[in-house]
């Protein structure tokens, strides 16, 4: 697990999967949400992939399902991750006050089940792919502001942070000078567990319904749709479920190569029994 | 101890006040609230401002939350629109169902991150932890739709072993038809068996080189008595909290696994009413998920407290310890 090649070999298909969902929707394939065939048609002409529980083309549906999917995850970590630094650093600075409270409760917070308070957040506008992105920006919210608040309070005893402040520097030029640039490493791979979890979570909300509505195709929801016909057509749900799990173990392996130490420390290896 | 249980005491009913806040926004009052949905799409001007005076929708978004906050206290927490019934009613039949589904995957969780991440701590670095740490990893890439889904399509749809949806006749109890609970057990052991197996075996890891573990290694002790008394209870605190913050998981992930095999269950009634706009429902199931996961992870807090050597009284590890290390 150390070799850097037979990883990087594994984010091939993670590369792949990306760029399929993003250009999917522009690829000169069939209607997604025209009926062709019957319901459940194997692989044939005209349907590369056979056809879905109302007949219509698995692969123009797979190739427009992943698009919303993949930019709603992009754009929950985007922003969940900049207000988590902001709140993050400041709270970490913040020695006594509000601040410090706040990162308490985020500690609460942050132990409820994420699709749950996904689930009742999204529940108020249903149909709303805005309202997803909005709900998953907040599950992954409390992470973002622990893991940067612990870091910086780690930073905040140093003698050159003590200096800026007893200068007087306002705290925002002291997160953004003496901070920031010591917590870029950890911003990134939470950055990227906070993206693993907003894709899994973007995944299962399309799969229970939340977001666009019906027609509209989405990879979690494919794999519903099509999951009782499984036994005659498998590639309807198959397809979808393999581009999620080439995408989730993708950025996982990718989150573990920027999480994981430069060289494994001998002390790592040991036998106790 | 007791300074430590009123702090996390408090720091669970703010985290409850925040939740319910944001539940109670997100589902009462956003815009195309609750009046413009009961009165109907041609309702006009005047009949949705009646309606809305009737419904007290009128009042301060903050007067109404206190409003709504007591009486769910109080165990009122209104009716459904869809059933008719009082959801008090509905949760009381359904809670029993969810927590026999949610226990039981977590009593096969714990046997079984026992068992892997015992021996997977105590050799870190070695195969069997490779082997353990890459398919845990695995399991927690998978969102646990996915893993249900495929359970469901090979053992429901493919082999036709057991049932793809777990018919439960009104009235009886899970338990008196085990084989619709396998698969949505399975389901759910097989969405938390990841975290808690790495949960564990990071608390064994520890504890393996805590220096009354080295103690006893020195002092001839080996094998599965090494294990046993020495790690496992100073991996005990650490490994329950792991446990409870699966458990709370669990409860997210029951919202998927009771849905997609239409477990009679809180969760799948919970989504039901999600999508038919049920806001009592919502409201009041929203509420016990939410309560019930944050009691959980309290409670793991509690007996983790308790079974952490540390922190207890030096009366009592004083004596314990020393006996430990002879």
């Amino acid at each position: 697990m150390t070799r850097a090649g037979p990883r990087l070999l594994l984010l091939v298909p993670l590369v792949l999967v990306t760029a399929l969902a993003l250009v999917g929707p522009w690829l000169p394939l069939s209607s997604p949400t025209e009926r062709i065939a019957a319901p459940f048609q194997p692989p044939g002409a005209g349907h590369l992939l056979g056809t879905d529980f109302l007949g219509r083309d698995v692969l123009a549906r797979t190739a427009h399902g992943g698009r919303t999917l993949l930019l709603q995850a992009l754009a929950a970590t985007a922003l969940g991750s900049a207000v988590g630094l902001l709140i993050g650093t400041l709270a970490g600075l913040a020695r006594r006050g509000p601040l410090t409270w706040l990162l308490r409760l985020v500690d609460g917070v942050a132990a409820v089940p994420g699709l749950l308070v996904v689930l009742l957040i999204a529940a108020g506008s249903p149909g709303s792919d805005l309202a997803v992105l909005i709900a998953v920006t907040l599950v992954s919210l409390p992470f973002s502001v622990r893991v940067i608040g612990a870091a910086t309070a780690r930073l905040t005893e140093l003698g050159y942070v003590r200096t800026s402040l007893a200068r007087g520097d306002g705290r925002l030029d002291v997160a953004r000078r003496d901070i920031l640039p010591n917590i870029a490493r950890e911003a990134w791979a939470e950055a990227g567990l906070r993206f693993i979890a907003a894709t899994q979570l973007c995944a299962t909300a399309g799969f229970l319904g939340l977001g666009a509505p019906a027609p509209e195709a989405n990879w979690g929801r494919l794999v519903r749709e099509n999951a009782a016909g499984a036994a005659a057509q498998p590639w309807a749900a198959l397809t979808p479920a393999l581009l999620l799990v080439l995408l989730a173990l993708g950025t996982t392996l990718l989150a573990d190569r920027l999480t994981a130490p430069a060289r494994p420390q001998p002390s790592q290896q040991r036998t106790v029994l | 101890m007791t300074r430590f249980l009123l702090a996390r005491l408090g720091t669970a009913l703010a985290t409850m006040a925040v939740l319910s806040a944001a539940l109670f926004l997100a589902t009462d009052a956003l815009p195309g609230d609750a009046a413009g949905a009961a009165a109907g799409a041609d309702a006009t001007a005047e009949e949705r401002a009646e309606l809305r005076e009737r419904l007290g929708l009128d009042r301060p978004v903050v007067e109404r939350y206190l409003a709504w906050l007591g009486a769910s206290l109080t165990g009122d927490l209104g009716r459904s629109a869809a059933a008719g019934r009082p959801v008090g009613e509905m949760l009381a039949s359904r809670f029993g169902s969810s927590v026999l589904l949610v226990a039981t995957a977590v009593v096969c969780i714990a046997v079984a991150a026992t068992m892997l991440g015992m021996p997977a701590g105590l050799r870190s670095g070695r195969p069997v932890d490779r082997l353990v740490s890459s398919g845990t990893v695995t399991l927690l890439a998978l969102p646990e739709f996915l893993l249900a889904t495929v359970l469901l399509a090979v053992f429901a749809h493919g082999a036709g072993l057991l049932p793809a949806v777990s018919l439960i006749p009104l009235g009886d109890s899970p338990w008196q038809h085990p084989q619709a609970l396998v698969l949505p057990v399975a389901s759910l052991f097989l969405a938390g068996v990841g975290i808690a197996t790495r949960l564990l075996r990071a608390a064994v890891a520890t504890a393996a080189e805590s220096p009354a573990v080295e103690q006893a290694r020195l002092s001839g002790e080996r094998g599965l008595r090494l294990a046993w008394s020495y790690v496992l209870p100073a991996a005990a605190a650490p490994a329950v909290q792991g446990l409870a913050v699966t458990t709370a998981g669990l409860l997210g992930g029951s919202l998927v696994v009771e849905t997609l095999f239409d477990y009679p269950g809180v969760g799948s009634e919970l989504a039901r009413a999600v999508a038919y706009r049920d806001t009592a429902v919502v409201q009041g199931f929203g509420l016990a998920l939410a309560g019930t996961a944050l009691l959980v992870l309290l409670l793991g807090d509690l007996v983790s407290g308790l079974l952490d050597v540390r922190s207890r009284s030096a009366a009592v590890t004083g004596g314990r310890g020393e006996r430990r290390l002879r």
